[in-house]
C-alpha cells in the first residue's frame, strides 16, 4: 500500500502531507496538518467528536480516508475564531456554559455552524434533532441546546455577516420550501419532525411523555 | 481502531470500476458513502484487500424522475434525496424514512443505494424499497440486470449481488396521487437502527381498500412484505377495527429474533402496534388526498 | 445464546450416524471451515474463517465429539478464538428413526464474545441460526449424494 502525497484545502489554506490511503481524514488532519482541534472519540462513526465540514456539510472525518477529501473545501474548528475573536457560536457556547471538558465541543461547533446556516431560526426540537449525531458525556446537553438557540439569535440579528466564510458554504441543494405533511397532532408548523423522536427518544423534555420504558405504557 | 492496509482505487467511470471488480472479485469492496463499511474497517471486522472508491464517478450522482418512478443514482447522498422537492412530492414514504436514517452527518455522506447494498436487517431504506416494490440495477461482466427488492435482499448484510457487480441505481415507484402512506419505527435512541419499523402504502377507492402494502424492517434477516396481511386487507372497508386485525395478522406473519436491545416478543408486539398506527395514518392521508 | 432445531433426513439412522461422525462430512459442511486436522479420534484442530458478508473473522481452535451413544446421540464442541473475538458452541445431537428416514434434533449453546459480539450483537442469534442451518442443509446434500 503506497504512501502518497495528499494535498487538502482546510480553512482556506492548502495543507500537504504524505500518507497511505488507509489514513483516515481525521488522523491526517491531526497528524499531518497539525490541526488537533478535531478529536477522535470512537472512530466508528457514532460520537461526532471528529465532525468537520466538507464542502459545507458536516461529516464524520473518522469515516473518510484522507485521499477521498482531495479537491474539496474542508473546514475544521480552527477555522471558526478570527485570531482572538471567538466566532459567535463559540461565544454562545462559552456564555451558556455548554462545555465542561471540551472534548466533544469542536464536533458540536461544526455541526452547529452548518445547522444554523441552513436553519437560522430553529425550534428547540429542531436543535435537538440537529445535534442528535453528537454525543457529550459531561454537560447533559441542556446548555448546548441553549447555546445553539442563543447563537441563532445572535446570528439572525445580522451583526455577523462573516459568520460563514467561503469554506463554510454549502454546495448542496437547499431544502424544499414546502414540506409534505408529517402526521403528528402536536407538530408546530415546522419542517417534519421525526415521529420516532417522540416515540423513542430518551430525552426528557418538559411536558413530553416518557416513552423510553415501553413495557410500562398503558396505551398500545 | 485503524483499518488494515488495502489497495486503493478511485475510478472515474463505471467501466473502470467494473474492470477493477472483475479483476479482484471478492477481494474488493465498493466504497461509496462509507458510513457502514468504514466503521467495520476501522474495527477490522472487515479487511477488504482492495477498495474501489466510486465517489469520483459523477455520472452516478443523480436523482431522476422517470415516468412512475424515481431513479436514484448510486452516488445520490441520502441528504440530497432528503432535501429533494421531487422526493418529497412524489415519494413521501421515502422522504419520511430518510429523515430517520442515522443522523445528519451520516446522511451527508451515506448514499441511498449504499444502504440498499449494505442490507442491514434494521435499515429504513431497504424496507421502503420493499414496500414500494422497487428495483435495483446492477452492472457486471455479464451485462446489466434489474433486480426486484424481494429477490435482492437475501439475508443479514447479504444481497444477491455478485462481487463483480456494481449497483448503479435504484428505482423507487412513486405513489399515485390519491394514495396514503406512513412510516413508523421505534428505536431506543433517535438515530439508532430500528427495533421494528413499518412502511405502509394504502389506496382506497369507492370506500374499499384497493391496495395495501406493508413493508417491515427489524423483524427478520431482510426487510419483508407482510403479503398475507396485505391480501387480507384487500377489498375491505377501512376501519379502526380493521387496523387492529391487521396488527394481529402481521404479528402472526413475522418471526423476529431477540437480542439485548429487544426480545422477540417485544419486536413482535411493537411491529403490530406500528402497523396499526401506520395504517390509520395512511388512511387519514388518503382522505386528505381525495 | 440457546438455539435448537430439527431436521428430517432421508436416510436410515445408521447412515446418518456414520455421516455426522465422518470428518470429511464435517470438513465439507461446517461453514467457513478452512482446516480440520485430527489430533486423536474425535478430537480435531480447526481453523474457521466465518462471518457474514464483509464481516469475517478467522478463528483457531478445536472440534471435539464426545458423549457418544451410537447410533443416536453425541455432543459436539467447537471452540475457537481470533482477532475479532472468541466463540464456543456446544451442540447436542439426537437421532431417532422416522419412517424410512431419520429425525435429527439438535440443541446448541453458543457463546460468542469479543469485538464481533459487542458490535454485532443484534445479528448474532439470527446469523448463528443461519450458519447452523447451512450446516444441516449441507449434510442433507451430502447424504443425497452418498445414498
Amino acid at each position: 500500500m503506497a504512501v502518497r502525497e495528499i494535498a487538502l484545502r482546510i480553512n482556506g489554506r492548502t495543507h500537504t502531507g504524505r500518507a497511505e490511503p488507509r489514513k483516515t481524514l481525521a488522523d491526517f488532519i491531526r497528524e499531518e496538518c497539525g490541526l488537533t482541534g478535531t478529536h477522535l472519540g470512537c472512530e466508528h462513526g457514532v460520537c461526532g467528536a471528529c465532525t468537520i465540514l466538507m464542502d459545507g456539510e458536516a461529516v464524520r472525518s473518522c469515516l473518510m480516508f484522507a485521499v477521498q477529501a482531495e479537491g474539496a473545501e474542508l473546514m475544521t474548528v480552527e477555522g471558526l475564531a478570527d485570531g482572538n475573536r471567538l466566532h459567535p457560536i463559540q461565544q454562545a457556547y462559552w456564555e451558556q456554559h455548554a462545555l465542561q471538558c471540551g472534548f466533544c465541543t469542536p464536533g458540536f461547533l461544526m455541526t452547529t455552524l452548518a445547522f444554523l446556516r441552513d436553519t437560522p431560526r430553529p425550534s428547540e426540537r429542531e436543535i435537538r434533532e440537529a445535534l442528535a449525531g453528537n454525543l457529550c458525556r459531561c454537560t447533559g446537553y441542556q446548555n448546548i441546546v441553549k447555546a445553539v438557540a442563543a447563537a441563532a439569535d445572535t446570528l439572525a440579528s445580522g451583526a455577523h455577516p462573516d459568520a460563514w466564510p467561503a469554506f463554510a458554504r454549502s454546495v448542496a441543494v437547499p431544502a424544499p420550501a414546502t414540506q409534505p405533511e408529517c402526521a403528528s397532532a402536536s407538530d408546530a408548523p415546522n419542517p417534519p419532525v421525526s415521529k420516532k423522536t417522540r416515540a423513542a427518544s430518551g430525552t426528557r423534555r418538559k411536558g413530553a411523555r416518557d416513552q423510553s420504558r415501553p413495557a410500562k405504557r398503558r396505551r398500545s | 481502531m485503524k483499518p488494515a492496509a488495502f489497495e486503493y482505487h478511485a475510478p472515474d467511470t463505471v467501466e473502470e470500476a467494473l474492470g477493477l471488480l472483475e479483476a479482484h472479485g471478492d477481494q474488493a469492496k465498493v466504497l461509496a458513502g462509507g458510513q457502514s463499511l468504514v466503521p467495520l474497517m476501522n474495527m477490522r471486522l472487515a479487511r477488504p484487500a482492495v477498495i474501489v472508491d466510486i465517489n469520483r464517478i459523477h455520472a452516478l450522482d443523480h436523482l431522476t424522475p422517470d415516468g412512475d418512478a424515481l431513479r436514484v443514482g448510486a452516488l445520490c447522498r441520502q441528504r440530497s434525496a432528503e432535501r429533494s422537492a421531487i422526493v418529497a412530492a412524489r415519494c413521501p414514504l421515502l422522504h419520511a424514512a430518510l429523515q430517520l436514517v442515522g443522523h445528519v452527518q451520516i446522511r451527508n455522506r451515506g448514499t441511498v443505494v449504499g444502504s440498499l447494498a449494505h442490507a442491514d436487517p434494521a435499515a429504513e431504506l431497504t424496507a421502503v424499497l420493499a414496500a414500494l416494490g422497487g428495483t435495483v440495477t446492477a452492472v457486471g461482466p455479464d451485462g446489466t440486470r434489474t433486480i426486484p427488492a424481494d429477490e435482492f435482499f437475501v439475508s443479514y448484510l447479504t444481497t444477491s449481488l455478485d462481487p463483480r457487480e456494481l449497483l448503479t441505481e435504484a428505482r423507487f415507484p412513486t405513489l399515485p396521487e390519491d394514495a396514503g402512506w406512513s412510516w413508523m419505527e421505534i428505536a431506543r435512541r433517535h438515530g439508532d437502527f430500528a427495533l421494528a419499523g413499518v412502511g405502509v402504502v394504502l389506496a382506497v377507492r369507492r370506500g374499499r381498500i384497493a391496495e395495501a402494502r406493508i413493508g417491515l424492517t427489524g423483524v427478520g434477516p431482510t426487510p419483508m412484505r407482510a403479503v398475507r396481511t396485505e391480501r387480507a386487507l384487500a377489498g375491505r372497508a377501512p376501519a379502526d377495527a380493521l387496523w387492529t386485525e391487521a396488527a394481529d395478522a402481521v404479528r402472526e406473519e413475522i418471526d423476529p429474533e431477540g437480542d439485548i436491545h429487544a426480545s422477540a416478543e417485544y419486536r413482535r408486539h411493537v411491529a403490530g402496534v406500528l402497523t396499526r398506527r401506520a395504517l390509520a395514518e395512511a388512511c387519514a392521508r388518503t382522505a386528505k388526498a381525495a | 445464546m440457546k438455539l435448537e432445531g430439527t431436521n428430517t433426513l432421508a436416510a436410515p439412522i445408521e447412515t446418518v450416524w456414520k455421516m455426522i461422525n465422518d470428518p470429511d462430512a464435517l470438513r465439507r459442511c461446517t461453514p467457513g471451515l478452512k482446516e480440520l486436522k485430527e489430533i486423536e479420534p474425535d478430537h480435531y484442530e480447526a481453523t474457521l474463517n466465518v462471518g457474514i458478508a464483509a464481516v469475517k473473522g478467522t478463528y483457531k481452535g478445536t472440534l471435539t465429539i464426545s458423549d457418544k451413544r451410537a447410533p443416536s446421540h453425541y455432543m459436539l464442541v467447537l471452540e475457537g478464538s481470533g482477532g475479532t473475538g472468541f466463540m464456543k458452541g456446544v451442540g447436542l445431537v439426537d437421532l431417532e428413526p422416522q419412517g424410512e428416514g431419520t429425525l435429527l434434533k439438535w440443541t446448541g449453546d453458543m457463546q460468542i464474545g469479543g469485538l464481533i459480539a459487542g458490535v454485532g450483537q443484534r445479528m448474532l442469534g439470527g446469523v448463528g441460526k443461519m450458519l447452523i442451518g447451512q450446516f444441516f442443509k449441507c449434510l442433507e446434500q451430502h447424504l443425497g449424494e452418498d445414498v
